[in-house]
């Protein structure tokens, strides 16, 4: 029984993670076309942000003086700062919120940033540039220590220890859920919005969206921006879930994955993505749970990523709309004159 | 110092094939294919199995490492890319198609490692290949750094001879550059370009095949190195075969090279930034110089 909640939490939790970060490629690609594919920089931004300030933050509150190196030493002030937090819920309160509205900001103006080259470059050649981006940050995330303790990677305070164990792990279920369902809901709103129409217009023919009055520069600013911030929200949740961040494992195979959720999904339809996250964590799920069951000369994750790989394959050349594909814009209906 | 300049010469004539083959199979499909560094992986990794199981010296199982790389790309283009192109996917499917192949090849190639490491019994990740010492006329040299050079002149005028001297190399540049039109004039636009990607994949594996005498090698090799191929052939100005070349030299000696200068000590940064380098070269000629280096002798479009 126990264990059951703890699955269930665990799925509810990486499935709200993956709908955040879902959505926001859903938003940049399927909405407006800019295949981001260093979205996962920007999912690093959220992580890193907690990973380096989190810590730091709760020595702070807690007048606890530091010694020692912040590679070597991180995971034991945060254990200090967790025990600090079990009696102090307001501070630790103060950093889950300094951290995520931090993180926000710097995903926000890494995604203006971002704009730069995805005005001026061919959808591939922003793709590497974005790829070749994203792995820059992962290499300073490994090598430059401060920031997220390199290779050691870096401990996080668990800003919910005020709470009395299970209700603790209930809570951060609700928290990040809502989180996500709200993100979804601004897909959904703006999706459905003029400006959502706008953004399929510049998608499918830039230049006629142009001629009328849009400004494209403008927007695709806008919407990589919002779409970094959510990616960094994602970040958050996901460094304060696993209670510990590593720059290696930010690594382009994430993009691929959301990418392969939205494409799977439906690209240009935000009820598609909540499909393709969903059906990705169960394939995900089942194929560990076999492990335990069947015998293989190799290790089943393996086996995981290649059918990842193959089922987009076969979705791109058998369905390349998705398994939800996108319905034609919702319009006032026709009145009687 | 000697010895540094040696190393890029041997990295450079790797990334040289790498590039190379990559501008191929951009040429031919406009796809900017993401699993082109593991093409390389599956030459070297089908090139250590019959060394193992042949027992044969490290060298002569160069043709497993050309022949397994060019089967594998020939395979992902009549499966996937071929089909894709004739279902008129645009080059942004084809992109993600290949990200695809890319995730579905590493797993295969780790999944083959831990089926090579329970059968062969040997090391199947992180391997390195033992060099031989060569003696011309009193001058020692190490063999990869003749042979890595070796294949690389001697690729290139296969390449260049077939291009601009056969009927087929010619069949095939006419299918490059207009492939409608090549098709009315009876060539066979599959063929060709089935035989670029097999072209394409072999000289992939034979680049491949150079990889364990100077870096340990493991199934997730080939996307590490993806982004100095990429690197390179951008620099080159993607389109331009000769470009390629020039890209190739140009990152290798720059990403080795830069890398010792900047660990010395007035910088003394950790050798661990490297990949830094080619990212940035990268980045830099995407943002400065979209045609990259080709532009600057060819007044195309």
């Amino acid at each position: 029984m126990i264990d059951l909640l703890r699955l269930i939490i665990d799925i509810a939790t990486i499935y709200s993670i993956f709908l955040i970060l879902a959505s926001s490629m859903e938003l940049e690609y399927g909405e407006l076309g800019i295949p981001n594919f260093g979205k996962v920089m920007f999912f690093a931004t959220g992580a890193f942000t907690v990973g380096a300030l989190a810590v730091r933050l709760g020595v702070f509150l807690a007048n606890i003086i530091w010694r020692g190196e912040f590679k070597t030493k991180s995971i034991y002030y945060s254990t200090l700062v967790t025990n600090y937090f079990a009696s102090h819920p307001l501070q630790a309160i103060t950093v889950f919120l300094v951290t995520l509205i931090l993180a926000v900001l710097f995903g926000a103006i890494l995604g203006v940033i971002a704009s730069y080259p995805a005005i001026r470059l061919r959808e591939d050649y922003l793709a590497i540039t974005l790829i070749a981006t994203g792995e820059l940050f992962r290499v300073i995330g490994r090598n430059y220590e401060p920031l997220v303790g390199g290779t050691l990677g870096v401990g996080i305070p668990d800003i919910l220890a005020w709470l009395p164990g299970r209700t603790r792990e209930i809570s951060f279920l609700l928290l990040s859920t809502s989180l996500a369902i709200v993100i979804w809901l601004i897909l959904l709103r703006l999706s459905t919005s003029p400006f959502g129409r706008t953004l399929r217009a510049i998608r499918d023919n830039e230049i006629a969206a142009d001629a009328l009055g849009k400004d494209i520069v403008k927007i695709r600013m806008k919407v990589l921006a919002i779409g970094s911030a959510m990616a960094a929200v994602a970040g958050v949740i996901y460094a304060y879930y696993m209670g510990t961040v590593h720059a290696d494992d930010f690594s382009p195979l994430k993009t691929f994955l959301v990418v392969l959720m939205v494409v799977l999904g439906g690209r240009g339809n935000p009820y598609g993505t909540l499909v393709g996250v969903g059906i990705y964590i169960v394939l995900d799920r089942v194929l560990t749970l076999l492990k335990h069951y069947i015998y293989l000369p190799f290790d089943i994750n393996y086996f995981t990523t290649f059918t990842f790989g193959v089922i987009l394959i076969l979705v791109l050349m058998y369905r390349p709309q998705g398994i939800l594909p996108e319905k034609p814009l919702l319009t006032v209906r026709k009145t009687e004159k | 110092m000697i010895d540094l300049l040696l190393d890029a010469l041997v990295y450079s004539n790797l990334l040289v094939l790498l590039s190379i083959s990559l501008t191929l199979t951009i040429l031919t499909l406009k796809v900017s294919n993401f699993a082109h560094g593991d093409l390389a992986i599956v030459g070297v990794y089908g090139a250590y199995t019959f060394m193992v199981i042949l027992g044969i010296s490290t060298y002569f199982s160069i043709p497993f490492a050309f022949l397994f790389g060019g089967l594998y790309a020939l395979a992902t283009y009549l499966l996937v890319y071929g089909p894709m192109r004739r279902r008129g996917a645009n080059f942004v499917m084809l992109m993600i198609a290949s990200m695809a192949v890319d995730i579905s090849t590493r797993s295969l190639l780790h999944m083959y490692a831990d089926f090579m490491k329970s059968q062969l019994k040997v090391y199947s990740r992180g391997f390195i290949f033992d060099d031989i010492s060569l003696d011309i006329t009193g001058f020692k040299l190490q063999g990869i750094i003749f042979f890595s050079s070796l294949s690389v002149i001697l690729l290139l005028l296969f390449l260049y001879i077939l291009l601009m001297k056969t009927k087929f190399g010619i069949a095939m540049r006419a299918a490059i550059e207009n492939p409608d039109l090549a098709e009315i004039l009876g060539i066979n636009v599959e063929k060709v370009y089935s035989f670029s990607w097999f072209l394409a994949g072999g000289f992939a594996g034979v680049a491949g095949f150079f990889l364990p005498f100077r870096i340990p090698t493991s199934p997730d090799l080939g996307f590490i190195i993806l982004l100095s191929i990429f690197a390179a052939s951008i620099l080159g100005g993607v389109n331009s075969l000769a470009g390629a070349v020039v890209g190739g030299y140009i990152v290798g000696f720059s990403e080795i090279l830069g890398t010792y200068l900047l660990s010395q000590p007035p910088i003394n940064l950790n050798t661990a930034y490297r990949p830094a380098i080619p990212f940035t070269l990268l980045i830099l000629t995407l943002m400065l110089m979209p045609k990259g280096l080709a532009s600057l002798w060819s007044k195309g479009e």
